[in-house]
């Protein structure tokens, strides 16, 4: 596969890029290696892997990282409920040394995310969401499956990947990565889409909004992202939630009544919320965000009268 | 194929040099993904390296940087090269004047090498200052020659040390390359107007991290080693009376607290936006902490203040505290005093001050006291650490606790991060 190949495989499943993501993606591709995205919350980290499993045709697998996550939880666990009625039942017919044996092999194997990651026959996208989240102890134990492309069950030994699967951690940089996992990574940081790209990722993936509402909405959430009274920023989910909003309503234009009746779909704090209707809130302004007479620029747009 | 192998390897050890943590795997890989693909533009390969190579947002614009300065076509690099040698030229001139023009009583001046340095880089006008300076001079040099060419020769290292200093600064300034990036290296009295939402967002990112570092709840893995038999016991129920899994206890950890102590005297006025900053944000993330603000007195500021910025500024200079004189041995003693105790074992300190202070011994001692009633005390210092040296109140508290250097943003970060692991 070469660069323009997976640049249309991505338009194909709607994902917007630049150049950037489509080279480091193929990159990580061409060399086995696990890719680290950062990037602040809701620009599209997740939505990568999801939009690559289609792209190449695999399935996906997801861990989810939260404070406390082990091993139990990530690569495997026995089934203790099992290996115990095993027990009761061969206890008499059943050599006490072979019945002990066989309580650890793969039929009392409980596979957990990672471990089903690379035991499977074909290739999957193992996605490990928010890995900022997890604690310093998971990030060492994901090493060995990182670089190695293997983990080690205590009382099975090391199970070797049957097939490679392409790893991609995304991490909201809440907390600093060690260097060990970031040096076994190919790298890729991703910001909110400028205008014109927000409002490509609008025209695709809400073909039917016009193109006038589109580049409204993309320049009105661009301010609302650039605006420093507005704590948490945007997401392009948002934006696209926003757009559906609007178009619920029937609107054409982005006219303050249809921001104010909206905005709850991009804003979800009331502090927030009341810092975006007081900068969109004032009539006569032709971007449709309103600063009376004498002001030449939007807070809320950008937009240069 | 071994000329461009030895060029991937040319430009590794340049990234080595710039600070990348660049290793034999990663040339390896870079070198098997330009035989791989078919990569026709510049840009292309310079994303594609970018990718294996920088592994930080901060890293990223380090590789740009030196991409930029070693993959350049042959006409360009000429042209560096013509551009270079002419400048080689003319600062072999400029030093030979400056050679004739350092000097007193027709001999030498003796200023150290870095000093000398500083006088060929210095501007025609600030050179012009100096003439005229010796100009004006030049009468008293049949007085006493002796005395002439000392003083002579203390007027400039003055005036070239200050020099030293603003070119160093502007430096700093100068290293600009992205403009959010910039950003993190911009020294935090320099924060221009249209910069203060953007820091403002790095240093809740900063503050968040700081707080959920300090105060991370670490889950056991494993176990401390003591049986918890009681749940043992239970555990073994839900099996059949079997002890199948068994439960051991594990420690708490109890969450530490935060008191921040910053000092709004007059000497941090250029840092002031930048501290209330700082502490509105810590107060935000950190459930658990206590802000106090100094100059000649200490209080401690009223968490309704906090709920936002332009409140919280009226309130410190509302206060009275705010540009008057610094008493950081009273503001550590009050602290210290204070019942119920502010100060204990799962307390982290953390003073925000640049250490410019009246009766150092006496703060010295406060501190020592400070450090012995909290756990842990770290002192974040807006002065470019380049400069601690010439300063002996830095040098003293230094010696006394963990200082690190907060002048810019990414400094900030580092800091926190570094305070944190030790």
């Amino acid at each position: 596969m070469d660069i323009a190949a997976l640049q249309n495989k991505l338009d194909e499943a709607k994902y917007i890029c630049g150049g950037e993501v489509a080279t480091t993606l193929l990159v990580a591709l061409q060399l086995g290696r696990p890719l680290l995205i950062e990037g602040p919350a809701g620009v599209g980290k997740t939505e990568i892997a999801k939009v690559m499993a289609s792209a190449l045709d695999r399935e996906m697998v997801r861990l989810q990282c939260y404070e406390g996550l082990d091993e139990s939880k990530a690569l495997y666990e026995w089934n203790y409920q099992k290996q115990l009625l095993s027990i009761q039942v061969q206890m008499n017919s059943r050599d006490a040394g072979e019945l002990t044996k066989s309580l650890f092999s793969d039929d009392y194997l409980l596979e957990r995310p990672l471990l089903k990651a690379i035991r499977s026959e074909k290739p999957v996208v193992l996605l490990i969401d928010e890995i900022d989240k997890s604690d310093e102890e998971f990030e060492a134990f994901l090493l060995e499956l990182l670089s190695e492309m293997q983990v080690t069950i205590p009382e099975a030994g090391a199970i070797r990947a049957k097939s490679i699967p392409f790893v991609i951690l995304t991490s909201n940089r809440t907390r600093p990565l060690g260097e060990a996992l970031r040096r076994r990574c190919a790298y890729l940081y991703l910001q909110y889409p400028d205008i014109p790209r927000e409002t490509a990722i609008i025209r695709a993936k809400r073909p039917n909004v016009n193109e006038h509402l589109a580049v409204q909405v993309a320049q009105a959430i661009h301010g609302l992202r650039e605006s420093e009274s507005i704590l948490k920023k945007p997401s392009i989910a948002e934006t696209l939630d926003w757009v559906s909003a609007l178009e619920a309503l029937g609107a054409s234009d982005l006219t303050p009544e249809a921001a104010g009746q909206t905005l709850g779909f991009v804003l979800k704090s009331s502090e927030d919320l009341e810092a975006a209707r007081e900068v969109l809130g004032h009539p006569g302004h032709t971007c449709g965000h309103g600063h009376g007479e004498g002001h030449s620029h939007c807070g809320a747009c950008g937009q240069d009268k | 194929m071994s000329v461009y192998l030895e060029k991937l390897a040319e430009f590794s050890a340049l990234l080595r040099q710039e600070g990348l943590p660049v290793g034999l795997q990663e040339t390896a890989d870079a070198c098997e993904i330009l035989t791989a693909l078919d990569m026709r533009d510049k840009q292309t390969v310079k994303l594609a390296l970018q990718a294996v190579y920088a592994k930080s947002r901060e890293e990223q614009a380090a590789f740009q940087r030196c991409f930029d300065g070693f993959f350049v076509s042959a006409e360009r690099r000429d042209a560096i090269r013509r551009k270079r040698e002419e400048a080689a030229r003319e600062m072999a001139q400029r030093r030979q004047d400056a050679q004739q023009e350092m000097q007193v009583n027709g001999q030498s001046m003796d200023l150290r090498e870095d000093l000398q340095e500083v006088y060929v880089n210095m501007s025609e006008e600030k050179r012009e200052q100096l003439r005229q300076m010796l100009e004006k001079m030049k009468g008293n040099l049949h007085r006493s020659p002796k005395l002439y060419s000392n003083f002579i020769r203390s007027v400039f290292m003055r005036f070239l040390l200050e020099q030293q200093m603003a070119m160093e600064d502007a430096s700093v300034a100068s290293e600009e390359l992205d403009p959010e990036l910039a950003l993190l290296y911009r020294d935090i009295s320099q924060f221009k107007e249209a910069d203060i939402p953007r820091a403002a967002a790095l240093i809740v990112a900063i503050s968040r991290q700081l707080d959920a570092e300090l105060s991370r709840r670490r889950q056991g893995r494993g176990h401390s080693g003591k049986l918890d038999f009681r749940r043992t016991i239970r555990k073994g129920l839900e099996t059949g009376g079997s002890f199948y899994r068994l439960t051991f206890r594990r420690k708490r950890r109890k969450k530490r607290r935060l008191v921040l102590l910053c000092d709004v005297s007059g000497s941090m006025l250029q840092f002031s936006e930048f501290a209330l900053r700082f502490i509105k944000s810590m107060s935000e993330v950190s459930e658990s902490s206590q802000t106090f603000l100094f100059s000649e007195e200490v209080r401690e500021v009223d968490p309704f203040a906090l709920q936002n910025m332009d409140a919280f500024r009226d309130y410190v200079r509302a206060s009275g505290l705010f540009g008057r004189g610094t008493d950081l041995g009273g503001a550590l003693e009050d602290l210290n005093r204070r019942r119920p105790a502010v100060l204990g074992p799962s307390t982290t300190l953390l003073i925000l001050s640049d250490t410019k202070t009246i009766d150092l011994p006496r703060a010295a001692q406060a501190l020592i006291e400070a450090r012995r009633q909290a756990g842990k005390v770290l002192w974040l210092n807006p002065i470019p650490q380049r400069k601690w040296p010439y300063m002996a109140s830095i040098q003293t508290m230094a010696s006394l606790c963990q200082m690190a250097p907060c002048s810019t943003l990414d400094e900030l970060a580092r800091s926190c991060r570094r305070m944190i692991k030790g």
